[in-house]
């Protein structure tokens, strides 16, 4: 009962997906009632390689979801996904444990993305820890070249996420996702929450690692000046469905969906509003 | 009433599972009862043989199992070997002993508690609120067992109540007003025990809940529109606070009756716990397992009255 | 911190208590099972500072007693000799813990004279030695019991938060069954099932064993809780991310989360499994002589001339109340430090 493995030619895409469904049933038992909600509908998507690519929507779009099955943290219900040659959607976990390492997620900073009791060394080294690549010493001494590429100094080691700022826990989940040495990170709403100069540093911080490692970035995000200013792809979801996918730049300056227009058009609004507050003196 | 009526059949299904589990524990227990059934001088061999048909004792654990249900359905609630008799016979006056005492009990207990819990909450930091939590403190440390043996003593050396029983000898002379005297003369040692051991968990209840309450702004907009100390305590914020006091009254059911076992088997009142300590002594089979299905009735009886209290009090709950 | 050192001052109470009982061969000045035939039920000797001439003595000290001539159970003293209390006498051998064994007490009186702290019983046994013996019998029994049921809860509330789906919804119907009986009442009527007749190991073990096993209800359901709701932090969705096995998820996610519960609910348990063990034994259903426990030393009373005049009988429910107290304090005290530290 094994997985397809069925080679296909190389692709342009590190990670597609093809009619990739998802259902949520909530069952009440004795009404008999059940709530059905299509979170994905036959999802056909592309990630190019080594690029940015962002995926927006209002909320409820189906982003968070979407995101889940292509890092195999969910199961999707029907379509394939095809991963560096591979067909992952159905692979178990002992399959998918090969995988894993090269598939990371970093959240958004909130209480419960990061284990409040371990220290930062403890999280950053629970990826090797699991994963049985060290021990001892040599982990220890891996936690601190982990955090000094993210940023971090090695002081911070002993700290727990609680005696971080917003802007560290970031650094600190991204150095976490990056000790497995991934090919595709998913950012899912990594940058919100957190205040306009941290998030530049960020920016800077994962445009540096994708120099560095050669990594490929999906970010999800309901920032449109933030996917404006970083993003190269851009594909928008609407009620379960990529309405729209292609290059930043025809994206933005000529949409071809209807909710893409409403959502640029809000974006501009809100834009207006920035420039028209920091010019009077109120930022 | 739907949700009445949900929750009523959810009951009826515990109560069976209970059952089935009863016959299937005392299948595992080593020992028979035919095997006792026999030694006992009071069955004759004749009743002893048409209850093994009745029974089925002597069948599988199914048929077993059947045949009591059959013998609910008929009223009977299989037999006492011990006492020669069907078991119907003997638990409703029991349940009823027990009934009267933990309902006294109960009334009394919450009785003291509301006033005093509110009294505590509204002192609250001030002497006579840490005077009732050290007090409730030391209280709840003190197991029933303890008070129960403690106030018979107090009783029998002082000879000013009776060391326990529910009558006195002579009671059938008694005209209506002695007899309910005599009645309250013996009620006081077992209920006097149980309500100094629920009290100060009741206390602190109330209490708690009304600070929570005191604090809500509610309160404050009412005192600033000038209403009185009294009526805002009563009126405004005791209702507020009611809610989880209501499910503590159904939970605080079970742990009521296992107090009063041990109150009764103490002090001698002829409720249900002696019969069950009786029965679990001689073995003496479909008494302990009607005693445990009447006990899980009215268990669930108080979470369902419990609930509908709920409903009719609290307006919030209504609106859901 | 305050509510540190209400914390502490409640463990340190409770701890000395327990050693007190954990070392009661030497605490106690007698051995339980001593018999004293000739001072059956005798009021607790009474110690003095002053003798019959008036005169100051530091160190304090009893007469003999004899029994009254032509009463039963009335005891006098004989002024005749005054016999000292001396500390860290030789006296009877015991074992601490079946691993060593000494004579050493904590206080003593020479023969022929008896230091009866809270008198004695029916067969002239030394009650504060037996109260000390009785201890550790009651609270083992308590502490594991305690220990069956909190093990029992972790093990189903873990596996059926975790797992979820059927066996979620099957454990979750047990826990309903076991909660809607009274606690004593489904006690009483497990141990019916059980045969009443059994070696005092056997007793004991069984004890445990019932009393243990009838709770594991509540702390199931407190730890399904809290893995249900830590199963869904992003930390642990994360950790699956990497490829982390379940047990790996329990051992280094969830479980740490539930200590303070799990401790919490031990510091209630106890107490109340204590009680537990007191009840059957007092009804004669839990260890019975000559196993001396709490319960069966309290069962005396239920003799009505023992209940008026023999008040020093009531020993064991002071012990009873003060570990009850002891726990309950820590309970409290332990409670209020994870309220304050969450927050």
């Amino acid at each position: 009962m094994g997985p397809e493995v069925a080679r296909m030619a190389t692709s342009p895409a590190l990670l597609e997906t093809r009619g990739l469904s998802k259902r949520f049933v909530i069952r009440r038992l004795f009404l008999r009632e059940q709530t059905v909600i299509d979170a994905l509908k036959h999802v056909d998507f592309q990630i190019a390689p080594q690029r940015i690519t962002a995926l927006v929507g209002e909320s409820g779009s189906g982003k968070s979801t979407l995101a889940g099955c292509l890092a195999r943290l969910e199961r999707p219900d029907e379509g394939e996904i095809w991963f560096q040659g591979d067909e992952i959607s159905r692979w178990n976990e002992q399959q998918l444990r090969s995988v894993r390492p090269k598939l990371q997620m970093v959240f958004q900073d909130s209480p419960g993305a990061l284990n409040p009791r371990l220290s930062a060394a403890q999280i950053i080294t629970e990826p090797l820890e699991v994963q049985r690549r060290e021990r001892g010493s040599s982990l220890r001494a891996h936690a601190c070249e982990l955090m000094e590429e993210v940023g971090l100094s090695a002081n911070l080691s002993a700290r727990t996420p609680l005696q971080l700022s917003g802007g560290q826990r970031q650094r600190l989940a991204i150095a976490r996702a990056i000790a497995l040495r991934p090919a595709l990170l998913i950012l899912d709403e990594s940058l919100s929450g957190l205040d306009l100069s941290t998030q530049a540093q960020i920016v800077n911080l994962l445009l540096d690692l994708q120099s560095t490692y050669g990594l490929t970035y999906l970010l999800i995000s309901h920032d449109l000046s933030l996917v404006g200013q970083v993003a190269d792809f851009v594909a928008v979801m609407h009620d379960g469905q990529i309405v729209e996918h292609g290059k930043r730049t025809q994206i933005f300056t000529a949409p071809q969906h209807d909710h893409t227009r409403s959502l640029l058009a809000f974006r501009r609004r809100l834009d207006a509003d920035r420039q028209a507050a920091s010019a009077g003196g109120r930022l | 009433m739907r949700y009445l009526m949900r929750r009523s059949f959810h009951g009826v299904l515990l109560l069976v599972a209970v059952s089935v589990l009863c016959f299937l524990f005392s299948d595992l227990a080593p020992g028979s009862f035919l095997d006792e059934m026999k030694l006992n001088p009071q069955i004759s061999p004749q009743t002893s043989t048409a209850l093994r048909a009745q029974y089925g004792l002597d069948q599988p654990l199914a048929v077993r199992y059947l045949r009591w249900v059959e013998s609910v359905t008929h009223g009977e609630w299989g037999y006492s070997f011990a006492y020669n008799l069907p078991v119907s016979s003997l638990l409703p006056i029991r349940a009823r002993n027990t009934l009267a005492l933990t309902l006294a009990a109960t009334v009394l207990a919450w009785a003291i508690a509301i006033p005093l819990g509110i009294w505590s909450a509204y002192r609250n930091g001030r002497w006579e609120d840490r005077f009732t939590m050290g007090a409730t403190s030391f209280l709840l440390s003190v197991p029933e067992l303890v008070f129960a043996i403690g106030l018979l003593f107090l009783a029998v050396r002082t000879h000013a109540l009776p060391a326990g029983g529910m009558q006195s000898l002579d009671a059938e002379r008694f005209g209506l007003w002695q007899k309910t005297v005599d009645l309250g003369r013996h009620l006081a040692v077992p209920v006097t025990a149980l309500v100094l051991a629920s009290l100060p968990i009741l206390v602190r209840h109330v209490r708690a809940s009304m600070i929570e309450v005191l604090d809500m702004p509610f309160i404050s907009a009412a005192r600033g529109c000038g209403i009185g100390e009294a009526k805002l305590l009563l009126t405004y914020a005791f209702p507020a606070a009611a809610n989880p006091l209501i499910s503590l009254f159904g939970l605080s059911v079970a742990g009521l009756l296992s107090g009063s076992l041990l109150v009764e088997a103490i002090t001698g009142w002829p409720g249900l716990g002696p019969l069950l300590l009786e029965a679990a002594m001689s073995r003496d089979l479909y008494i302990v397992i009607g005693i445990v299905m009447l006990s899980t009735i009215f268990t669930i009886a108080g979470t369902l009255l419990a609930d509908v209290m709920l409903v009719v009090a609290d307006p919030r709950v209504r609106a859901e | 911190m305050k509510g540190k050192r209400k914390l502490v001052i409640a463990a340190v109470f409770l701890v000395s208590l327990h050693v007190a009982i954990l070392c009661a061969g030497f605490v106690a000045p007698y051995s339980p099972t001593v018999q004293n035939r000739d001072f059956a039920f005798a009021p607790p000797t009474r110690i003095h500072l002053v003798d019959s001439r008036g005169s100051w003595h530091w160190r304090p000290f009893v007469y003999d007693w004899e029994p009254r001539p032509n009463a039963i159970y009335e005891y006098e003293e004989s002024r005749s000799g005054r016999r000292p209390v001396h500390f860290f006498v030789r006296g009877a051998e015991y074992t601490v813990a079946g691993i060593f064994s000494s004579n050493l007490h904590l206080f003593g009186v020479d023969a022929p004279a008896q230091l009866f702290l809270v008198g004695t019983d029916n067969y002239g046994r030394d009650q504060f030695s037996r109260v000390l013996y009785g201890g550790q019998i009651s609270v083992a029994a308590g502490l594991l019991a305690t220990l069956t049921s909190l093990l029992l809860g972790l093990l189903i509330g873990c596996v059926s938060g975790f797992y979820g789906g059927w066996v979620d919804e099957s454990a979750m119907r047990c826990v309903e069954i076991f909660l809607v009986l009274p606690w004593l009442y489904l006690l009483l009527a497990v141990r019916a099932f059980l045969p009443l007749h059994i070696t005092p190991v056997h007793a004991f073990l069984l004890l445990v064993g019932v009393i243990g096993t009838i709770g594991w209800a509540r702390p199931a359901r407190l730890v399904r809780g809290i893995v249900l709701s830590v199963k869904t932090r992003k930390y642990v969705i994360a950790s699956r991310g990497f490829g982390a096995s379940d047990t790996y998820i329990l051992r280094r996610h969830i479980l740490p989360e539930t200590y303070g519960v799990l401790l919490t609910q031990a510091a209630l348990l106890v107490p109340q499994y204590i009680v537990a063990e007191v009840a059957l034994s007092y009804f004669g259903l839990g260890l019975s002589e000559p196993l001396p426990s709490w319960g069966n030393l309290l069962a005396s009373l239920q003799q009505y001339n023992v209940l008026v005049s023999c008040w020093w009988m009531f020993a064991p429910a002071l012990a009873l109340v003060l570990i009850s107290f002891g726990y309950h304090e820590v309970a409290n005290a332990f409670h209020e430090q994870l309220q304050s530290g969450s927050t």
